[in-house]
Formats: structure tokens, sequence, C-alpha cells
């Protein structure tokens, strides 16, 4: 019998059970953990973005509807108000995928409770996750906010919308509290931080700068609200020269992610224009011939394409059979395009927020609260000096000269009398290519006044779109939190506004 | 019970032969088979009625037939044992293989087990000796794929038992587990078929199958079990006395049978009743047989420039496809009647498919040992080592590189062989179309590789050690490990991928199992005896995947892996193990009431992780139980001879097979970005660690009768099971960060009965008729999908006009697509051209797979002649065609001749509205302007998928052998012991077939998503000879 006992003994040995059973099962094909660096570099080159959500938020929809574009290609569903269900929903279903995965998964790390890393990183990841989260909800609205991006964290695989005004309360909060902790000198991210070089003053004057945006933004809804945080964010400390914008250097390649999705879109389509609106208006600009040209085409062989005078704004809500008839063109040979030397490099820089956008937000808080020192002029004319100077980021080709943005200050200087629509149509002209910032600015300020459209089959009745429509997924795959967020906010249509959009 | 594991010899042997006849008519009796109790030892009289077999002394011999009464023999000191059997009431004893390869008498099981002998498997033999069991077994649903001689055949055993996950069997060969992987097939875009692990098994050396259907036969191999077990035991030298050497082989011709593509001949190339006028207009309409009537005019061009008479040119499939032949030679060598027993055998395989340039080739080395190694203790040794080299793997399903699809297309008036070689005088393709897509089927068989070379050894050592008579100890190890070279190449010169590509793929695939198993067999008094078992098995499952892509060759027609501009490299490890714990407790009661139970715990490495709180074993019991009524029977003489109620009930797992689903992988961009490196999570799944097995639950009974002196017997089944938690995808918001996960949300029921019937009709002096009849019937349930009953899709076909879906309160893998547009009334829809509408929603247009499957199997045998004849069916199925919608638009299929001279009349409805939901009744007639649109896809019926549904049953003339074995008395003086044989066929004829134009069988992978046909090869037939001489 001893012996039978030590059969089954041995039998149990035999199998052990489980043991290392926990190291087998340990993914042998992929990084298991890893170091935020690598994570923040590649989160923020999905922030700047890919061609996929660049080309159909930012440019068919964004740019066309802001009219800094215009284009007769019936797929540029943004010129003539039409709906168009991918390209809609693509800047919510690659914000969330892409972007929303990486920034949450840095903060769970970085906020893990005895993790080493100092707080600066995490200051710096809450700040560029506000970025992100503003940007989707200044776009469609009430979005997934206190729930997203936890699907393998806490297992939320259908997170609820929250209410926006909730996400901006809770996004001010938090760049509150990640300025405050940021000191200065180099962060632990170091060269990881493709954006500031790990510069730990430019992201807090970064985190008070989209404060500040935040805190504009609110103006129709909670004017107070606007007040207070315009406040704190300028006390806080904003940028102060081109030195200190939010961008990011892009690569020619050699993958997607190293590019500039705007670029790669404008190397791959070569229907957009610049908008007539748009181009009227930077009639003696110097701006013009640096963000459009005419096209390499042979018809203007022997055109100078870079000469001002030649160069012509399309209207929008064209297609090819009105083309025609509204301009007596039959191609679109003879209008300008965005200038392929600078603007459209696959390479070039992609901009979260330039100084140029800070000072003129400052200057509407000097004409609207005295803030910022009270004198709105200086800050109009620094806003202007900035937009023209930063664009020698794109190239130095591009740069303008001094006595050039002089000139331009001369003939139009501030006037105080139209102060808003001043400062905002600058913002406009100074946001080129950052259209869906552009457009959420237009949408707050309703400057430049700008002419809609009617084209047959808009789904707006004519009028420009206040909002995009959902990721048409999520109908079914958050069916539940889908209708909530309609029943609250109002019809999934272009023409529903958000909280801070009132009428 | 008896433990099988090695032969239990710790005495001297010695051999004992002998003749067994029917004792009725003195006719010797063919396959009886002949064990030595309490072991595993056994052989099977030849077609003389004569075996040999060694045995220890002392010896007790079993002599089964089914039929007959069982004889049992002490052995003495005789060396001649002839025995007369009786047909009586015990008749139904036979000794069947079990789980863990454990023999059991049949009558003593509680659940529903087939064992299938040497012959079933050999008589006609197969590329894929899986093929072998089509038809033979009740409740067994095998359908092969129409990928070609190396291809994979689905195998489900009792239905599906899990939505979206693997459904074939496990494969338990000589006592281990082996791997199945399917190694690459081909899906909607096409591809190849490149098998599976079973599909390389050499049938010559199978002594035996076993199919464990139920869970209750099952549950003793825990969470593997839930799809079924397939037992195959191989040959040894046990039987044997002295040496014996065996050479067969068997050589047949396979043709595709062109009688099945039944195409129109009367209409030639062209478009919209016109003749092609120029080459670009042959170029553009390559596969439009809508030109006018076939010698209406004279002659037209074609796609080379060449005018060529406008007449039917004959069967391009025929011309197209050769006869391919498949040769296999087998030589054994045996030795037996010492301490060491052994046999090796060699098999040669070679196959040249029907599509040109597709060959195979299989080599098998095949060694058994057994040994009494010391006293009580014995060894077994299985070792087993196949290469397999596959040239040109066909491709199948979506037209590039697919030359199936070009050569079914060809208008009659082009004779096929124009387009032969398929290379243009550059060496690129020569095109047959301005479609680039669409291949030169000579260019596609010609210069579209496919090379993959597979080493595989299988091997296993059992030892066992008697302690005392009621007690042993069995310890058993075994690897299958496969090495996989694989080489895929797109030409230099393709018209659709000019530049080219290369795909290099290793991969290796290794599973090591071992048991260590305590055995108890003890008898408690004249009546009660206790069969029970201990063990532990630990399973190991490696994976190791290296891809290395190219693209774009840059010295043209140099189709080698450092001559591309592009190259792509992965490498996927996967590694599992799972350790387990079981028993098996039987309690029997005077050979009147069995009572069995089983138990195993598992533990999964998969569900195992350092901060894993979560279970990660699972535990599976099993009862079953057996009373044999006819026991209690006061006259034994009467009609029946015997009878008895089986009953079982069952839990097995499946599933959480996929390691690593607990924590997030990152990927890393190697490029990085300003020199700084790049990572980011890499899925869009997200792991889910509370992943389970999925359960399933299954109650079976059954009743086993044998009548009228054993002329009849009749075995009924019936068996519910269901499938809970089941592991499916579901979709989730992709603002979780995340577009899908698995969850344990899946519910899966089956219920079905079987039913064997086997009778002797005939039996006297010279002539023997013996039948065979399987019927079953599976019914099976999606019961939930997610948590709101979406459908979850399957599997696509080409055209994405319909889908396989699982779709709740449907059966598994229904054809989801779109349907006409009805009124209420049931008419159809037509806008004002007279073009039907499309149904918005789609329907549920069929069923994918057949739950009615039969087999009728006759013998008979007359002095050395043996007949034999395989009639196999399915019934109740749908498919759809991808194959016959794509004929309508090519105006090939027959029902395109409608309307062609005298229009074609559509009657329905049109304009419905809401107020007016049934219409306006509606007319339209289509003259040769619209005909050709209205039979298209775009506008027309083609895109209906619903058009293109038909059922999937099918009655086939599966095997015939006829054979013949020279008498003994002439070998009297020979060297030669023995030699059969005979003529063979397989897949013959269609007795029945409802589908146009394909085989209702033949779709383009083995996957899940059944019932989904498009452009596989044709079917094939085969027919040769057989022949098998002894030594």
């Amino acid at each position: 019998m001893k012996r039978i006992f030590q059969i089954v003994f041995i039998l149990i040995a035999f199998v052990a059970c489980d043991e290392g059973f926990e190291e087998l099962n340990e993914n042998p094909n992929a990084a298991t953990s890893l170091e935020p660096g690598p994570k923040l570099t590649a989160t923020i080159l999905r922030v700047s973005g890919d061609r996929y959500e660049n080309w159909r938020a930012n440019l068919i929809y964004s740019s066309t509807m802001i009219q800094h574009i215009a284009t007769t290609a019936g797929y540029w569903a943004g010129d003539k108000y039409t709906y168009n269900a991918q390209y809609s929903g693509a800047w919510f279903e690659r914000t969330y995928n892409d972007q929303v995965k990486g920034i949450e998964d840095l903060r769970s790390q970085l906020s893990a409770e005895g993790n080493s890393y100092p707080k600066e990183m995490l200051s710096i990841v809450r700040i560029l996750r506000v970025h992100i989260y503003s940007k989707v909800s200044d776009i469609y609205g009430d979005v997934p906010y206190s729930e997203a991006g936890k699907g393998f964290t806490d297992g939320i695989f259908r997170p609820k919308y929250d209410p926006q005004s909730e996400i901006y309360a809770d996004m001010l909060n938090e760049l509150e509290e990640a300025t405050v902790a940021l000191g200065s000198g180099p962060s632990q991210f170091g060269s990881a931080d493709i954006i500031f070089g790990g510069d730990q003053a430019k992201w807090k004057k970064w985190g008070n700068s989209l404060m500040l945006r935040l805190a504009l933004r609110m103006i129709k809804v909670d004017p107070a609200a606007a007040q207070e945080w315009a406040t704190k964010a300028i006390a806080g400390g904003v940028m102060t020269s081109n030195e200190d914008i939010a961008y990011v250097v892009h690569t020619e390649g050699p993958d997607g992610i190293n590019r500039n999705g705007n670029g790669q879109a404008f190397s791959a389509d070569n229907n957009p224009r610049l908008s007539e609106t748009f181009v009227n208006f930077l009639q003696n600009d110097p701006r013009l011939t640096v963000y459009g040209s005419l096209p390499d085409v042979e018809a203007n062989a022997n055109i100078d394409r870079f000469a001002p005078e030649n160069q012509r704004g399309l209207p929008n809500g064209l297609d090819g059979a009105s083309l025609p008839t509204v301009t007596g063109e039959d191609d679109l040979s003879s209008f300008t395009e965005p200038n392929r030397n600078y603007m459209t490099s696959e390479s070039a820089p992609m901009f979260f927020q330039t100084y140029a956008e800070v000072e003129f937000m400052l200057a509407e808080s000097a004409v609207r609260w005295g803030l910022a020192g009270g004198d709105a002029q200086a800050h109009y004319n620094a806003g202007v000096t900035a937009a023209m100077k930063y664009l020698e980021l794109y190239s130095p080709q591009a740069t303008i000269s001094d006595g050039a943005v002089s000139a331009y200050l001369a003939e139009n200087p501030f006037n105080a009398t139209n102060a808003l629509e001043q400062i905002n149509t600058q913002y406009w002209a100074a946001t080129f290519l950052n259209d869906v910032e552009s457009w959420a600015n237009w949408r707050r300020t309703g400057f430049p006044q700008l002419t809609s459209v009617n084209y047959p089959g808009n789904v707006t009745n004519g009028t420009i779109p206040r909002r995009l429509r959902y990721f048409e997924r999520e109908q079914t795959s958050n069916a539940a939190n889908y209708q909530e967020v309609i029943g609250r906010q109002g019809q999934d249509v272009l023409t529903t506004r958000m909280w801070w959009d009132v009428q | 019970m008896v433990l099988t594991f090695g032969q239990k010899l710790w005495a001297q042997t010695q051999t004992v032969t002998g003749t067994i006849t029917d004792a009725e008519n003195r006719m010797p009796l063919p396959g009886v088979t002949v064990l030595e109790k309490n072991s595993s030892n056994g052989t099977t009289t030849d077609f003389d009625g004569n075996y040999s077999i060694n045995v220890e002394d002392g010896a007790i011999l079993v002599f089964s037939y089914v039929g007959f009464s069982t004889v049992e023999l002490s052995v003495g000191s005789q060396n001649t044992i002839d025995v007369e059997m009786n047909a009586s009431s015990e008749s139904l004893d036979e000794v069947i293989v079990t789980a863990l390869g454990i023999g059991r008498e049949r009558k003593s099981l509680g659940y529903a087990v087939t064992q299938l002998n040497s012959e079933s498997v050999s008589e006609v033999k197969t590329t894929n000796a899986i093929n072998s069991l089509q038809g033979k077994v009740a409740g067994v649903n095998i359908t092969p794929a129409s990928t070609g001689a190396g291809g994979t055949s689905r195998v489900i055993i009792r239905g599906a038992s899990s939505l979206t996950g693997n459904n074939n069997p496990l494969y338990v060969v000589d006592g281990v587990t082996i791997d199945n992987s399917q190694l690459g097939e081909a899906g909607p875009y096409g591809g190849s078929d490149f098998g599976d692990g079973i599909s390389s098994i050499n049938p010559d050396d199978i002594a035996s199958v076993s199919v464990l259907k139920g869970g209750a036969a099952a549950a003793l191999y825990g969470s593997r079990a839930s799809n079924g077990v397939i037992i195959i035991t191989t040959k040894g030298g046990k039987n044997q006395q002295g040496l014996g050497v065996e050479y067969a082989t068997q050589l047949t011709f396979d043709e595709v049978n062109t009688g099945v593509f039944d195409f129109q001949n009367q209409y030639g190339q062209g478009s919209l009743g016109l003749a092609p006028v120029s080459v670009n207009d042959a170029l553009d309409n390559p596969f439009s047989s809508w030109g006018p009537r076939l010698g209406s005019i004279a002659s037209s061009i074609q796609f080379d420039g060449v005018e060529r008479p406008y007449v039917d040119t004959g069967d391009n499939l025929d011309k197209f496809y050769r006869t391919g032949t498949t040769l296999i030679h087998t030589l054994a060598v045996t030795k037996g009647g010492g301490d060491l027993n052994y046999r090796f055998s060699a098999t040669d395989l070679n196959n040249e498919d029907v599509v040109p340039n597709s060959e195979l080739n299989r080599k098998s080395f095949s060694l058994n040992v057994n040994s009494i190694a010391a006293e009580k203790l014995t060894v077994d040794i299985s070792a087993r080592y196949i290469v397999e080299k596959v040239n040109n793997r066909p491709r199948v399903s979506d037209a590039p590189g697919n030359a199936n699809y070009s050569a079914a297309l060809f208008p009659a008036n082009v004779d096929i062989r124009t387009a032969s070689p398929g290379i243009a005088e550059d060496g690129t393709e020569q095109l047959i179309s301005s479609n680039t897509f669409t291949q030169n089927p000579y260019w596609a068989a010609n210069r579209f590789n496919t090379f993959d070379r597979k080493n595989r050894i299988l091997s296993s050592a059992t030892l066992n050690y008697k302690f005392f008579d009621w007690l042993d100890l069995t310890a058993r190890a075994g690897i299958d490990h496969s090495a996989i070279r694989t080489t895929i190449i797109e030409p230099y010169g393709t018209a659709y991928i000019p530049l080219g590509s290369i795909t290099e793929r290793e991969v290796n695939i290794t599973q090591v199992d071992a048991d260590v198993i305590l055995g108890i067999n003890k008898k408690i008094n004249e009546k009660f005896a206790v069969d029970a078992f201990f063990g532990a098995n630990k399973n190991t499952q490696r994976n190791d995947n290296l891809t290395l892509i190219g693209s774009r060759f840059v010295i043209p027609f140099l189709e080698i892996l450092s001559n591309v501009e592009n190259s792509s490299q992965s490498r996927t490890l996967n590694e599992l193990a799972i350790s387990s714990l079981y028993g098996s407790v039987e309690l029997s009661y005077d050979d009147l009431l069995f009572l069995s139970v089983t138990g195993r715990n598992d533990w999964f490495s998969t569900l195992s992780g350092l901060d894993q709180s979560s279970e990660n074993s699972e535990f599976y019991p099993s009862v079953s139980g057996s009373f044999v009524f006819s026991q209690l029977l006061e006259d034994q003489s009467s009609w029946i001879s015997l009878g008895r109620l089986r009953a079982g009930y069952s839990e097995v797992a499946g599933g959480a097979q996929t390691p690593y689903q607990l924590t997030l992988p990152y990927q890393i961009f190697g490029q990085g970005h300003l020199g700084n490196p790049l990572g980011q999570v890499a899925t869009s799944s997200v792991p889910n660690p509370n992943l389970t097995p999925f359960s399933k639950e299954e109650v079976e009974i059954g009743l086993d009768l044998s009548l009228f002196s054993n002329r009849l017997g009749i075995d009924l089944a019936y068996y519910k099971n269901s499938t809970k938690r089941d592991i499916v995808p579901v979709d989730i918001s992709n603002t979780s960060g995340y577009s899908n996960t698995l969850l344990n949300l899946g519910q899966l029921d089956n219920k079905g009965i079987e039913m064997l019937v086997t009778g002797t009709p005939i039996r006297n002096e010279n002539f023997r008729w013996n039948l065979s009849y399987n019927l079953s019937y599976n019914e099976s349930e999606v019961v939930a999908t997610d948590e709101s009953g979406n459908n979850i899709s399957i599997g696509d076909v080409r055209t994405f006009d319909a889908n396989s879906s699982q779709v709740v309160g449907q059966p598994f893998g229904v054809i989801f697509g779109t349907a006409y547009l009805r009124n209420p009334a049931g008419d159809i829809v037509y806008d004002a051209s007279g073009f039907p509408l499309v149904d918005p929603e789609r329907k549920v247009l069929g069923e994918g797979v057949s739950p009615w499957t039969m087999g009728l199997n006759n013998t008979f045998s007359y002095k050395g002649f043996n007949l034999s004849f395989l009639i196999d069916a399915k019934f109740g199925g749908q498919v759809y065609s991808g194959t016959n919608r794509v004929a309508y638009g090519a105006g090939l299929h027959k029902e395109t001749l409608n309307g062609r001279e005298n229009g074609l009349t559509v009657t329905g409805v049109t304009n419905v509205t809401e107020e007016n939901p049934n219409g306006e009744p509606f007319t339209y007639t289509h003259d040769d302007t619209t005909l050709q649109t209205y039979y298209g896809s775009n506008s027309g019926v083609g895109r209906i998928a619903e058009e293109f549904i038909g059922d999937s049953d099918f009655i086939k003339f599966r095997q015939l052998s006829l054979g013949y074995t020279v008498p003994a008395s002439v070998l009297e003086r020979t060297f030669i012991s023995s030699i059969d044989l005979s003529i063979v066929g397989r897949n013959l004829f269609f007795i029945h077939k409802d589908a146009d134009n394909i085989d209702p069988e033949g779709g383009f992978n083995a996957g899940n998503a059944q019932g989904l046909e498009y452009f596989g090869l044709p079917p094939v037939r085969s027919y040769g000879l057989s022949f098998n001489v002894k030594f």
C-alpha cells in the first residue's frame, strides 16, 4: 500500500498543476510593458493624426465649411453641407482608437499607485489629454470622456457620453492642476516630448493657453465662467512668443505615422482650391502667396503661378456642372490651390495651438474684460505679426519680412469699434489648415461673417453645419448610450448645436 | 475494463493460429476480432477466416464478431485453435477502444462509440485519410473542401460546439493527442488550402479508428474534447508470427467530372447580341457569352487578335484539366512472436492533381515496436516520420491566380487552349482580359507557384508496469512536431501585380503530451466488479511562425526573396500548456448493469497571469450507464438476441486556447521619429482577462438491439447538448479605445438522432451479403450571440451578397444575404425598367450545414470475390453558388438562354408605396438590349443572393471496390501467403443532386462558414487498381 501512495504522490507531482504557467503566458511577440517615453512620442504623432482623419474631418469637412478651401469634387461633403457617414465619423473613430487609447494608457501608467515617475510627466500627459478631448468635443458635442479609453484597464466596453458642460468643467480643472504641478527645466520625458523637447515651462504655457481657449469657448453659454477661467489662464502665464507654439515636426516618412496627415491628404488629392472667401480676404496680405499658388499644370505654363495678382479663389458649393456657369471656367487650373511648395508638404509641421491665436484671444479678453493689460491693440498687432512670422516654420522660403508685416498692419490697423470681428477674422486667417479650430472659433464668435451655400441635396437647409455626426458604428456598438445622448443633446444631425454653441 | 496502454506480457509467449468459421454454414468468417483478454493485443481474421496471434502462456483469447456470440478460450499449450462461432444473444460485446486508449466491451458503454477497422480506411485509399470515414459513421459530418488533393476536410461530430471557434474533433494517435492546425486556407479574396494535421496521416498504417461522439465518451479528455474525439490506433507487429512482408499499391486516375458543369453552348462571346469586333472588344468581354447564336456568323476576333470560326469548340474544362494520378506504394515488414515485436512500413504517395502543375508527394515511415523489457514491464514505441512536399496548391475562390475561375468561364466559341501557355513574348502574362484581375488560366497554373515542405515526427512511448493482477501503472509520452516551409509566389509579369511578390514562411508546430495512469481492476465478489483508474496529463503546444514578405521584384523573373524592393517580416510564437488530473470508476453487476463515473480537472496556462486572481482551472464530470435488459429475458432463444439501454450525462469545455490574452501587447515602430523610439498598444481587441472556457453539457440515451440471431442489428441514439458561455467576438464601442473583445456570451444547442442498422440478408455457403445503413439528424440552434442578439458573421463569399452568419433562433451558420423585395402578397417588386429591387433587409436564405447525413454500405462476397460499394447522402441544407451568380452575368448559365430570341417577360408589381404596399401589377419584357443587364449583377438579378440559393442535397456513389483474393490453394507451394487484387473507385457519380453546375459539398475552405461556394476545383472522380501481396 505504501507503494500506491508513492505513486499517487508522483501523479500529482507530475502535473504540479499550474507551476510555471504565469511565465509561459507572458507574451513573447510584443513588449508587454513600455517606458512612458516611446508611448508619449507615438501618442503625440497620433494626436497630430494620420491622413484618414485629417483628410476627412479637417479638410473635407472643416476647411470647406469655414471657407478656407473650396472644391467642385462631390465627395468634399463640407463644401456642400452634405452628409457622408464615414467622413463625418472619422475624427471620432480615430480619436478614440488611437489618441485616447494611447493617452489613457499613459495616464494609467503614470498615475498608478506607487509609480516612481516624477509628477511633471503626468502633468504633461494631462495637458495633452485635454487637447485631445477638447478637440473631439468641439466637433461632436457630448462625447465619452469620464469612461472613455478604459476598455482594458476598467473593462468599460460601452462608455457613457458625458455632457459637454461637465467635460469642459473637468478639462479646466485638469489644466489648472496640471499647470500648477509643472515646474521649470527639462522633464524626464526629454526628447521623447517632440512638442517641447521636455521643457516644462513651455508645457505650462501651453496648458494655460489651452485654458484660455476653453474659457473663451464658453463665452455664449456662461460668460462669467469664461471670464473667470480666462483670468486664471492669463495669470498662470500663456504663450509669449512663436518659440512657445505647440506643434509637431513631421518627416517625409518612412511610414504614415511619421508624416503630416494633411500633407498626405494633399499628396493624394488635387481637388482642393483656396476658397474665394479666403482669397478675397487675403488681398494685399503677404500670406496670400504663402498659403496659395496656381497649380502646376500645362495651362499655367506661361503664368507666374506665385504672383498675387494671378491668384483666384474658387466659390464654395460648386460642382463640375455649375463651375462654368458661375465662374466662366471649364476646369480648375486657374484657381489657387494650397501652396504645394510649403503648405501641403508631408513633412510640414502640424500646429496644435499657435502664439498668434493666443494673442488674438488676449486681445479679445482685453476688449471684453480689460484683461491682459487691457491693451487690445497691442495684442492684435502682436497676433498679426506672430501669424505672419510663424509661417517660416513651414519653410524658410515662406518667411514674411518684417517690412511686409508692418505694411500690412499699417493698412489694417486695429479698429476698436469693430474689434471682435476684426480679431476673430484674423484668428480665422491664422488657423488655415487647423480648420477644426477655425470652425470652432467661428461657431463661437460668428466671425468671419460667411455666406453659406445651398447646394442641392444638402442636409442643413443651406446653413453651415454646427457639428459633425457621431461615428455611425456607435449606433450599434454603443446603442444605449447613443440613444441617451441624442435624447439629451438633440438629434444626431449636422445642425444640432452643442452646449457652448447656444443661439 | 481493460487497460491497453501496453501489452501486459510478463511471461513466455507463444503463437496461436487458427481458422474461425460460422457454425451454421462452416463458411470462414473474415474480420473477426481476436483479442488477448486484459490486453490490447489483438488481431482480426483475414478473408479466409485465418488468424495468428502471439500470446503469453495461460492467456485467454476472446473471439468477437458483430452478430455472433463472443467466445473465450484458454490457450493452454495449444498452438492451433479453430473456432466455430454461433450467432447468438451476446452480439454486442465487441471490444472498443475508448478514451485514453482503454479497451472496453461495447455492452458496458453508456454512450455511442463507432469503431472502424483498417479495411474501412484503406480499402480505397485517399490522399486525406479522414475522407475514408465519409458516410460511414452516424453523427459524423465530413465535408472535403474543393481545394485539391492536398486540401482540408471539415469534420464535425454531432453538430458544431462553438459559434466562432474551432469545431474540429480532437485527434489522438496511439494514445497521444496530435496537432491539427490548419496551415492556411482560402478566404473570399482567394488563396490556397495548405491542409491540416490529420490530412497527412497514412491510411496504410491505421489499424482502427474509434469515434467518440458524445461528451460522456470524451469527457476524460477534458477541455480539448468538446468537439468529440477520433482515436487512431496504428498497426503493430504483435499479430505476426515470425517475419512477414507486405506490399500494397494503388493506382487511381483522377479526372474532372465535367458532366457537373452544364453551361450553355448555343451562344458565343460578345455583348448585347454582338460578337467582338476588335481585339479590345474581345478583351473587354472575355467571359461574356452574350454574343449571337453560334454559327449565325462565320467568325469573330478573339483576345489574341486571331479571327476564328464562331462555333462551339467543345468542353473547355476537359481541355484545361488533365487526368491526374494517385500512386501509392506501401512496403511493410512485421516481425512478431518473441519479446520484441515490430512493424516497419514505408509509404510513398504521389499525386498529380487535375490542375496542371499541381502535385503532392508524401513519404511516410512508421515503426511500431512492442517489447517485454523485463518481467511485468512492457514498452511500446511508435514513431512516424512524414515528409510531405506539395507544389502549386491550386488557388481557389476569387479570380486572381485562380485557374478554376477562368477555366469555367470561357465562352463556348473560344478554345481555352488558345490561351496556353499564358506567357506573352516578353515573358509576362498573356492577357485574356482588359480586367487585370482576371487571370489567364495557364498563367495561373504555370506561373503562380507555391512550394511547401512538411517534415513531421509523430511518436510516442508507453511503459506499463504491472504490480499485481489488479494494479498497474502506465506512463506515456508523445511528441508531434512539424516543420513547415512554405513559399508563395505571385509571379513577375502578372497583370494585376506587375512586379510580383513572394512570401516565405517557416512554421514549427510542436505538441507534447504525457500521461501517468494508475489502473485498478478488481472483482469484489461473483457479481460485482470495479474498474478504475486515476491519471495525470500534461499537454504543451507551441506554434512558432516566421514570415518574410517581399514585393516588387527588381530583376525581372528572378523570384527570390533577396530580389525585392520592399520587404517586411513578422514572427509569432504561441505557447500554451494544460495540466490535468483525472479519474474514472466503473462498477459492474453481473453483465447486467454498468455504471461509470469520470472526472477531470484542467489547469490552463492561458488563464494564468501574474496578477490573475480568477480561476485558471475547470472540472468536468460525466456519468453514464448501461442496462442489458436482455439478460432478464426468460426465453434466451427469443427473437431478441441482445437488448440494452444506455444513458449518459457529461460536461466538457473548450476554448481558452489563445495565449497572452491577459496583458496588453505593445507595438514598436522600428523607424522611430526624429531619433525617438515609438511604441503603442498593438491591439484593437481588448484582452479579456476574465475569459473562461465555454462549457458544453450533453445528455444522451441509446438503445442497442440485436435481432433474429444477429441477422439484424439496430443501434439508436438520441442526444441533446448545449454549449454555454461560448467565447464570441463582440463589437464594442470605439470610445473604449478598442473595437472588439472576446466575451463568454454565446450559446449553441444541438439535438439529434443517430441510427445504425446492420444486417446480413443473405448468408450461405458461397455467398454473403452484408449491409450497413447509418442515418443521422442534427438540429442546431443559435440561442445567444451577444448581449443584444446581434448576428455574428463567420465568413464571406467574394460577391458579398451573402455570408455565413450566426443568427439567434436559427441553426448554426445560416446563409444570410440579399433577397428580392416582395410585396406582402409575395410578388417581386420591379422598378420601371423591369429590374428587380433588392430588399433592404438581408434575409436568412438557407442552412449552410445539412442536418441529414446518411450512408449505405453493401458488401457481397462470393467465394474469392468481394464487391462493396458505399452510397452516401446529405439532405436539408442549402448552398449559395457564387459560380452560378457569375455564370449568370457571363451568360453561361442555361437559365440565361431564356429570352435571348424573343425577349424575357417578367411579371410582378411596381410602385410600391406606404399607401399602396401591394403596388401595381407589372409586366415588362426585356429584349436583347437589356437582357444582359437583367441577368447581370449591378442592377439585375445577379446581386440578389436568393436567386443563387439551391438545396445542397446530394446522393453520391462514393466508393466502389471489386476485389478478388487468390485462393490459398494456388499459393500453397509458393513463398507468397496472399494476393488481393481489386478495382477501386471514389466519387464516381452523383445519383442525385439539386444545385446546378457545382458540387454542393464544394466550399472553398473547411472553416465554419459552410454553404458558400465560389470557384473551387470542379468535382473529381477517381478509379483505378489496388494490389496487395503478403509474403
